[in-house]
């Protein structure tokens, strides 16, 4: 649901520094998207249509990389992937780890722009 | 195919709200406020909780409230009482509050006499869940109808809270709500978390969460400005 908002967001970001530049095209766009942010992916990729209609991105990419959630277990002392759906238990030994290590990130990384 | 080329941006879409929130986090260290965001699905029973508690610690502290609601003013209508500053947000389109929604919601208000300032979130356990809003104490409801494993499903907004809260324990029998699961589905994703089971309306368990709100509106009010 919050899509549009997250949409908006990263237009804003990328036109920020599209303007530093001087750039005023754009044709794709990175982003880092965590699991845990909530973020329904093919929302997201349609609210950036829709957000870049008639902007220096229209018709632009929006390439999303996916980030699983990673905590850290301190029984394992490692980073470790739990279950989707288990919440943040350990995988391996099944000790809860609130240490969340990835897997909220909301990042604008980069932009593409013509050569 | 023309050539493209990569321009590094490197930005933190939190960045901003967090900022706003540190903003916010300094005002009400000043002013000895203490502040609660209260985040819960829809029908959960924020706004019949807040009822409770505004009758209870209203006339012995100065209370404000912020009412985060998409469409309607009903909530912020059900919470004006004498000695209570009610204030509603309406978000439009926007799933949940942000610090700048709420900095902005404060303007020209006597904010630095509030003991407690309760902010009411939209009733929405994904989007409310990111945005710091410069809270001391956050905490999240779910009843006893909408499954024990909802902390799963939605594990920031559990993982973020202080206090998570099981709310209309009146019906719980009726319901077959299973409390050791529902207790473990919480441990799961936040395992400090304090939990309490109340309902609002018979005012089981609601001593507890009195207590609580009291003790840190103390320590709160005690604490020096940083």
């Amino acid at each position: 649901m919050h899509e549009i908002t997250v949409a908006l967001s990263l237009l804003e970001g990328v036109e920020t520094t599209a303007r530093e530049q001087g750039i005023d095209r754009v044709s794709a766009v990175h982003v880092r998207i965590g699991a845990l942010s909530g973020i329904v992916r093919d929302a997201l990729l349609f609210s950036w249509d829709a957000v870049t209609a008639e902007t220096i991105c229209e018709g632009s990419q929006l390439r999303l990389e996916e980030i699983p959630l990673v905590v850290y277990c301190e029984r394992c002392l490692g980073e470790r992937a739990p279950r989707p759906g288990s919440g943040l238990l350990c995988p391996e030994c099944e000790t809860v780890s609130p240490r969340v290590v990835r897997g909220r990130e909301m990042e604008l990384v980069a932009m593409e722009v013509p050569a | 195919m023309s050539k493209m080329r990569v321009i590094a941006i490197a930005r933190n879409l939190m960045v901003k709200n967090d900022a706003i929130a540190n903003q916010l986090r300094d005002r009400f260290a000043h002013s000895g406020t203490l502040v609660v965001n209260v985040l819960s699905s829809p029908g959960s029973g924020k706004t019949t909780l807040l009822e409770r508690t505004l009758e209870r610690l209203g006339r012995r502290y100065h209370i404000g409230v912020l009412v985060g609601d998409q469409a309607t003013e009903n909530d912020a209508k059900r919470l004006s009482r004498d000695g209570v500053a009610v204030r509603q947000i309406t978000t439009g389109a926007e799933c949940r509050l942000d610090a700048d929604m709420i900095a902005g919601a404060l303007d020209g208000w006597e904010t630095r006499r509030f003991d407690l300032l309760f902010i009411e979130n939209v009733g929405n356990l994904i989007c409310p869940a990111e945005y710091d809003l410069g809270e001391d104490l956050r905490v999240v409801l779910f009843s006893v109808t909408e499954g024990e494993d909802k902390p799963l499903k939605y594990p920031l907004a559990f993982n973020t809270s202080h206090v998570a809260t099981i709310t209309k324990i009146d019906i719980a029998e009726a319901v077959g709500y299973d409390r050791a699961a529902a207790t473990a589905s919480i441990r799961q994703v936040n395992p400090a978390a304090r939990i309490l089971e109340l309902s609002a309306r018979t005012g089981a368990g609601m001593d507890e969460w009195f207590s609580l709100l009291e003790e840190m509106i103390r320590t709160k009010s005690l604490a020096p400005a940083g």
